[in-house]
């Protein structure tokens, strides 16, 4: 083993001595939790694409009208289906990673129980027009209440678990881990209810300290906890470099938070406050290579385990994705290039990159490999994960690319005022329909990925796979 | 240093949220004391200064003209800001007058704030006053009989929704106007 590189703690101990130790029972009401919303908000998100391409398809229920979709189908992904299931992973993780028994599993069904009422609140309460108007908080104050209160249930049972460890050395993933516990608390308050004591810019300012940094601060950190943790153990190689995993974790936690007004560039936000924030995002890179450098050197001499190991394939091809979106976001705050791609389809190619090809791609990872592992079984079909993978993969191509196209050039049109706005939206209309394909293909994915694991749990293992 | 967090989870906890606040701080709490046009509402009575006019606070008609903005999602599409960039003056412009540039103290009273991220249909910054009222009961009920190749979505439930609809109006009207910026007062009721 060269010099630095470090194998999870507990890793030595092997994972069968642990096995009986752990229940597991929140981890896996988590897993399924999430993966049902994958399915359900997964068809939300088709529904808001085919909107694009037919607009008056069902256009007039006002419960199922697009500006009251978009929020199910965004607070749904983030918070019904990505944060549960990395909630799971972090249930599963941190035990293990501590050599003790997770602090208390009734706590943490309980957190489940509360996160279901409050997703499943979402989904009665979007549809029915009562948001807050603020972008990634559109969630009804009472149920940001109950997620204040589920987070902290959360909280304490980690921190709880991390205070009687019995391995004294924290391996990279528990400081992501609390990271995320501690730094989302602000991050969600300032966004969920600073917010509704201020007005205009003002208020402008705070939601989009929150946007990029529930981003940034929340799904950054746990994604990289599971792809910390399961890039070894899925490729049973030691990780590259702890000094280099220090690097990413404490310039992430000083770099992040200064970022939120490059999401006003040339908006009315004062000009040394954009200025800063082009700055600081800039430094972004630092972060991001240090972590993408220690994953690649982790694979070093064993890509070839991605021919037949698809929670490898999800973690790497995730990790590429990483690179490539904080490549991009840290280009878009240059001034020259947000004149062209800011507010334009470009964007939600670049969130879907971060949001399902970098960090679905780690928590869906994660879930092929704890799967078997929670139900003591195998995996209902490696024929059918593989499916799942180029169905994502090949559908997120399509998506991200087609929207980086469109998007470039809806932005160079708009640029020259000659041309009448109306012929921009013509322009992108075939944009839009290949998005729609491309989201059939990413459904597929879900249908695959979820029916599987399902499957799994079920415990139907499909011989000949 | 570093290899005491490895070890002591307090001292990381506490080095980690240290160096998260000094950004947060500076970022959210600073900025609206140092820039004060953050807070205050526009007014100008010098055209030498650029347009002139005041910004008036929300009546009742028009907050609920903001709420049922927020409920149908209209912001997802439609942004409310003119940037600092050529193009978007001239396309908030109107009858080849281009539009000021938005700037913070246009907004003051905004709970919530209508910025916006995604601009799917034009900008909203400066259309107070561009269409008249059947214009925009027309276009509710089907944008594409205003608009062929428009993707919005029709919203008939407001159309015909008298309350609804002059609510939504109200506030539509008001957007932009607090800086006066045509050269003849040549609004659309």
């Amino acid at each position: 083993m060269p010099e630095g590189r470090v194998a999870p703690v507990g890793a030595a101990a092997g994972q069968t001595a642990q096995q009986g130790l752990h229940t597991d029972t929140t981890a896996k009401w988590f897993l399924l939790s999430s993966i049902a919303y994958f399915f359900i908000v997964g068809i939300v998100a088709l529904t808001i694409a085919a909107k694009f391409v037919w607009p008056e398809l069902l256009g007039t229920v006002p419960y199922l009208t697009y500006g009251r979709l978009r929020p199910l189908h965004v607070n749904g992904m983030l918070f019904g289906w990505l944060l549960p299931c990395d909630m799971a992973m972090v249930y599963f993780i941190v035990p293990r990673l501590c050599g003790v028994k997770l602090w208390s599993e009734k706590l943490g069904v309980a957190t489940a129980a509360l996160w279901n009422v409050i997703v499943l609140g979402a989904v009665v309460m979007l549809p029915a027009g009562l948001n807050k108007g603020l972008e990634y908080a559109e969630l009804p104050t009472s149920l940001s209440v109950l997620v204040v209160i589920a987070w902290i249930m959360f909280g304490i049972n980690i921190f709880g678990t991390i205070l009687t460890r019995k391995y004294e050395q924290m391996y990279v993933s528990i400081w992501y881990i609390m990271g995320t516990i501690l730094w989302t608390a602000f991050v969600y308050l300032t966004g969920n209810f600073a917010t509704q004591f201020t007005t205009g810019v003002n208020q402008a300012n705070l939601n989009w300290m929150y946007v990029h940094n529930a981003v940034g601060l929340i799904f950054t950190p746990v994604g990289l906890a599971v792809a910390y943790y399961f890039i070894p153990r899925a490729s049973t190689q030691p990780l590259y470099n702890h000094r280099l995993s220090m690097v990413g974790f404490w310039s992430l936690s000083f770099v992040y938070v200064w970022t939120g007004a490059h999401h006003m560039l040339h908006g009315p936000i004062s000009q040394w406050l954009q200025t800063i924030a082009i700055a600081f995002s800039l430094m972004l890179l630092i972060p991001v290579w240090a972590v993408v450098w220690n994953f690649f050197g982790t694979m070093k001499g064993q890509w070839h385990q991605l021919r037949d190991n698809v929670p490898l394939k999800f973690l790497m091809s995730g990790t590429v994705f990483y690179l490539l979106t904080c490549f991009q976001g840290p280009m878009h705050s240059l001034r020259t290039v947000n004149a062209i791609v800011s507010k334009t389809d470009w964007i939600p190619g670049h969130a879907h990159m971060a949001l399902l090809g970098c960090f679905s791609f780690f928590a869906i990872a994660g879930a092929y490999y704890v799967a078997p592992r929670l139900w003591r079984t195998e995996l209902h079909s490696d024929a059918l994960a593989n499916w799942s993978f180029w169905f994502f993969m090949i559908g997120g191509l399509g998506f991200f690319v087609t929207l980086w196209l469109g998007g470039f050039w809806q932005g160079w049109q708009w640029n020259n005022p000659a041309i009448p706005f109306i012929d921009t939206v013509k322009a992108l209309h075939p944009v839009w329909l290949v998005r729609f394909c491309s989201g059939v293909l990413m459904f597929c994915g879900i249908v695959s990925f979820a029916y599987n694991i399902m499957a799994t749990v079920v415990n139907r293992r499909e011989e000949h796979a | 240093m570093l290899n005491r967090a490895d070890k002591s989870a307090g001292f990381a906890i506490g080095a980690a949220l240290v160096l998260f606040f000094i950004g947060g701080t500076l970022t959210t709490v600073i900025p609206p004391l140092v820039d004060k046009s953050w807070g205050r509402p526009f007014e100008n009575h010098d055209p030498s200064k650029g347009p002139t006019g005041k910004l008036r606070p929300y009546t009742e008609l028009e907050k609920h003209g903001l709420a049922i903005y927020t409920r149908e999602g209209c912001w997802y599409c439609h942004t409310q800001q003119t940037r600092t960039l050529v193009a978007d003056t001239k396309r908030s412009g109107w009858r080849g007058v281009d539009s000021p540039i938005s700037t913070p103290d246009e907004f003051v009273y905004d709970q919530p704030h209508m910025f916006g991220t995604k601009r799917t249909g034009p900008d909203l910054s400066r259309v107070g006053g561009k269409y008249n009222t059947q214009w925009h009961r027309t276009h509710f009920r089907n944008p594409r009989d205003l608009t062929p190749g428009s993707v919005m979505p029709p919203f008939p439930w407001i159309a015909n929704d008298e309350g609804e609809f002059q609510a939504l109006l109200a506030y539509i009207q008001r957007l932009g106007r607090a800086k006066d910026w045509r050269p003849d007062g040549d609004y659309e009721q």
